[in-house]
Parts: C-alpha cells; structure tokens; sequence
C-alpha cells in the first residue's frame, strides 16, 4: 500500500461517521415522508398528483426540474459537512493532541495535506453522489407510476445540480481549508468575521474617499455563484427545454468561470499547505 | 567519547518572543549510545527536542547522522523516531488502525516483530486509542517504535504519568528489544531516579544551557558524597557545595573526589545527587 493511500485511508477512519450523516438526514427525511404516505395512504387520502402545475408542463421537463430540485436539501446538507470536515482539516491534530505523532511520520506534508483536502471535499462528493443515485433511483419509481420516466432527463437534471453544488463545495470547502491552516479553532467562522469586517471596512473607506476599491465578500459570493434564475414559464416547452440545458451546462461547467474556480480552489490548497508546513509545532 | 556522531548541534539558540529557550547549544552525541537529557520541567528538554526534530525554527546549526536540519523534513524521521507524551497517539484510530497507519508509511517497518509484540501484548486491536488506559497506551506506541528499525530513538518524557511498574516495564522493552550497539537512545525525563540504571551518558539542561555533558561512570567517579556529623559541617562547608543535607545527627554533600576530609565517610553518589548538585533545586 503505498503512503497516499495509507493517508486517504486513515483521514477516511477518522471522519467516516461525520461524512455519513447527510446521508443519515436524507435517510431520515425519506423515512419521515414514508410514514406520512402510509399514514395518508392508509386513512385514504394520499394523493399525488404532477399534472397540476400551472401550464401543463411535459414529462421531459417534470423528469427534469424535479430531479433537480430533489438535490437542493441534499446539496445544502452536503455543503454543511463540507465546511465541517474542512474547517478542521489543519487543525484537528493539534486540538486532538496528536499533532506529533503524525508529524514524526516519513510522510510528505503534501501529501498529508491533499489527503486531508481530498476526505474533506471529494468524500462529500461521493456521499452527495450516492445520494443523488438514490433520489434517481426513487424518483424513477415514482414518476413512472404518475406520469412518464424520462431517464435522460431525469438523469440530466440530477447531474446538472450535482455538478452545481459539488462546484460551490470546492470553493466553499477550499475556503474554510485555507483557514483551518491558519486558525485552531471555528475556523470557518473566524474567517469568516475577518472577510466581513475587512468588507464593512473597505465600504467604509469607499463612502469616505468615494473610492470603489473592490470588495472581497461580494467578490467572493460572485465566484460561489453559479447560475442566475431562469422563468419556469420559459421552459415549459421541449424544445426551449433542451436550450435551458444546453445553457445550463455552459453557466456550471464550460465557461472560465470555472477554470478561475477551480484555479482559486487549487491556491488555496497550495497557500494552507505551505501555512501548514511552515507552522512550528510546540 | 568515539565515533561518529548521531546528532550535532553547533551555536543552537531558540527564542519564545523575548524568552531565550535555548541558549548557545553545542552538543555532539555520539552513536550507540543511550543518553539521558535530564533537567528541571522548563529546562528546554522538550524545546531541544522539537529543535533537533525541525518542528521548532531556531537559530544554529543540526547535523543528524551527518545531514543538516533546517527545517522539518519528513526524510528526518526514516532514521529517527520520537517518542513524545504517549497522550500523543491519535485517539480516533483503533489500535489495529494506528499499527496499520504506521506500517505503512513507514519502510523500515518489521511486520513479524510489530506481530509477535501485538501477540504478547494484551492490545485488543478492535479497541479505540482513546479508550485505552496511559499504560495501554503507553504498549502501543512501543510497539509502534519497537517495530520501527531506526538508528535513533528520541524519548521525550514517555513515562510521564505512568505508574512504577509500566515506567519499568517500558525501559524494560526499549533495552531488551530496540537498543543494540548501533542505536542511539536519548530520554529526555526530570525523573532522574528512573533512568539511572540504563543510561551511558548524561546530559543536564538548565535554563536552556547545557551544564554537562559526560559519561556516567567518568561522573560518578569525579564526585562522592561526603557524610560527616553534623557538628562538623564547617567542613564540608569549606568545599562550597551547593547544597549540603542533613540526616539523623549528620550531613552530607557532593563534593569532588580528589578532596579529602578527615573522618568523613565516603561514598559513590547516585545521579539524583548528582543532578542537585549541578542544577540544584528539586529533581522531583
């Protein structure tokens, strides 16, 4: 085994059961909605209906949009653990005392620190994953038995969201990666009051200088944000359907906006891994 | 003292802010050695440590095994392997994680040894670190270390807590089952009684200078302790000692062995006595 996996495999031990429990609350709400739809099934008044939406939509855009909108709790749920697992990746050692026994390890901090980025990050992809293939798998069921299941566009409303909030969880989680090389504790939330106060302060000095020097929590929500809402009346049809998705692929994955995220991303890697490198430990 | 040296340290300065935690450290410790780093708690043992590891920055110059130490590099720890505060060990992992972690990114790792050490230990490897007793703990990270086939072995305090007879039993195991002629041992403790029995050379830290540094038996025989009744303190007091004890109806100090004081009974001082001698105040 060599000493990446050895690493990965470790970092996995260590945050399995935090990385387990989106799919423990999803898991629970499915539970919950199966308990009101028995109970409504069982006192007669279940009744699901998908054909009452304001202008008749088609099947492909009902496989479409719910599939979509199924991902929104899981993708919410998934960037809360995100910023859970990463705020700590740096610092968690040093709080948990064990600092030195991993650092007297013959292993790169390089890699020690991708591990740590990997587990906290990708490891909430895989979870928001399994799910999404669940929530298909669910949906497919259910959308058969009320309309018409069009797996390409369910599938492509799944993946079209996956890829959104796994997208926002790489800045997200890179960001509170970043300060958990710099704080020991409630990173995240301490950089995040460093952000703001240095926000409120540059608006400050721009009133009074009448400035317009850049603000970086505006700047920072624009490089979070993906898409801009689109009217639900506009693609109602198949035809302005397939335009949505085509436009929809180019707002979360083909433009620069993803190159510059992805680059951001991989900065802040580099800059908490050097912080961590560097830092003395007493 | 012979050989080629295990750890150098030329010009070694550390600072805490203003504090000076080691003050112009000049060392060379040779190989194949088991060396004690004794001093009171705050004496630097700890800082020299992180220091020699690279964990710490400072001022000066590190030589392990003929490389230089600038700053922290993983390569450092294929030669040397540092026991801390056994409460160091990763609480999270079980005990069959952490020999399974350590294996790993460890190639001088000796599967069978690190096998018969679990088979005669009472390690459940199903048990969590953190659930497991200082003493217990205590086991693991000496089967880590034991397993690991490195020239040099740094204790900082590892008995710190334990009682009497794991204290034994861990020196115990670091003799009969690490230490060969080739290997370099430093212990750094402030229980000075603990040691006495298994160290070859000696090191006292005061302050964060180095007072001495010697082997035990040229010490002992350097040194004696001089008991006298107690009406003929002026005696022993004309010898400056630095501190002078009284037991029962007589007193007693470390005097040089060259020295002759009439009536006195003389005797081979232990290195407790030495230490207070030297550093003075309380070895605890």
């Amino acid at each position: 085994m060599n000493k990446f996996t050895a690493l990965l495999r470790k970092d996995i031990q260590i945050s399995k059961n935090q990385l387990m429990i989106p799919l423990w609350i999803v898991a629970g709400f499915y539970l919950v909605i199966l308990l009101i739809s028995a109970i409504s099934y069982f006192t007669g008044s279940f009744n699901l209906n998908l054909g009452n939406i304001q202008g008749s939509p088609s099947s492909d855009f009902l496989n479409y949009i719910l599939n979509m909108a199924l991902m929104g709790l899981p993708g919410m749920i998934s960037l809360i653990f995100i910023i859970i697992l990463t705020q700590s990746a740096l610092n968690e050692n040093i709080r948990n005392h064990s600092e030195l026994f991993h650092r007297s390890q013959p292993v790169s901090i390089w890699y020690q620190s991708a591990s740590k980025y990997l587990v906290g990050i990708a490891g909430n992809w895989v979870i928001l994953s399994l799910i999404a293939l669940f929530n298909f798998i669910v949906f497919a069921f259910i959308i058969a038995s009320v309309d018409r299941f069009v797996i390409s566009m369910a599938f492509l409303g799944t993946i079209q969201s996956l890829i959104s909030f796994m997208k926002i969880g790489l800045i997200v989680g890179s960001l509170s990666f970043f300060v958990s090389a710099v704080f020991k504790d409630k990173a995240f939330l301490q950089g995040l009051a460093i952000i703001v106060g240095i926000q409120f302060l540059l608006i400050i000095i721009n009133v009074i200088m009448q400035w317009h020097l850049p603000l970086p929590l505006s700047y920072l929500i624009k490089l979070i944000n993906n898409s801009t809402p689109v009217g639900m009346k506009t693609i109602l049809t198949n035809e302005s359907l397939n335009i949505f998705i085509k436009e929809t692929w180019m707002r979360i994955l083909f433009n620069w906006k993803t190159l510059i995220q992805i680059a951001v991303s991989g900065l802040l890697f580099v800059v908490a891994t050097i912080i961590y490198k560097n830092r003395e430990i007493k | 003292m012979t050989g080629k040296s295990a750890i150098k340290t030329k010009n070694l300065n550390k600072y805490y802010g203003k504090l000076k935690a080691l003050d112009n450290i000049n060392l060379e410790i040779p190989q194949g050695r088991i060396i004690g780093l004794l001093g009171k708690n705050g004496a630097g043992k700890s800082t020299l440590m992180r220091c020699i590891l690279g964990f710490l920055k400072h001022e000066g110059e590190i030589e392990i095994l003929g490389k230089q130490i600038k700053r922290h590099k993983e390569s450092t720890h294929q030669d040397i392997a540092f026991i801390p505060d056994v409460n160091s060990l990763d609480d999270r992992l079980t005990v069959r994680q952490t020999i399974d972690y350590v294996s790993a990114l460890n190639i001088s790792w000796n599967h069978e040894k690190a096998h018969t050490l679990l088979a005669a230990s009472d390690l459940d490897p199903k048990q969590k670190v953190g659930n497991l007793s200082k003493g217990m703990k205590t086991k693991l990270y000496l089967l880590i270390t034991l397993s690991l086939d490195v020239k040099i072995l740094l204790l900082d305090e590892p008995t710190l807590g334990l009682d009497i007879v794991f204290r034994k039993e861990f020196f115990n195991m670091i003799l009969g089952e690490y230490y060969d002629e080739t290997k370099t041992i430093i212990i750094s403790t402030h229980q000075v009684e603990e040691v006495e029995q298994i160290l070859q050379d000696i090191i006292f830290i005061d302050k964060g200078k180095i007072i001495l540094q010697e082997e035990i038996e040229k010490l002992k025989a350097k040194y004696s302790i001089y008991t006298v009744p107690a009406e003929k303190r002026a005696k022993l007091e004309e010898h400056k000692p630095r501190i002078i004890n009284k037991t029962l109806g007589q007193t007693n100090a470390v005097l040089k062995s060259d020295i002759s004081i009439e009536s006195a009974q003389v005797v081979r001082p232990t290195l407790s006595d030495l230490f207070l001698e030297m550093v003075g105040g309380s070895s605890e």
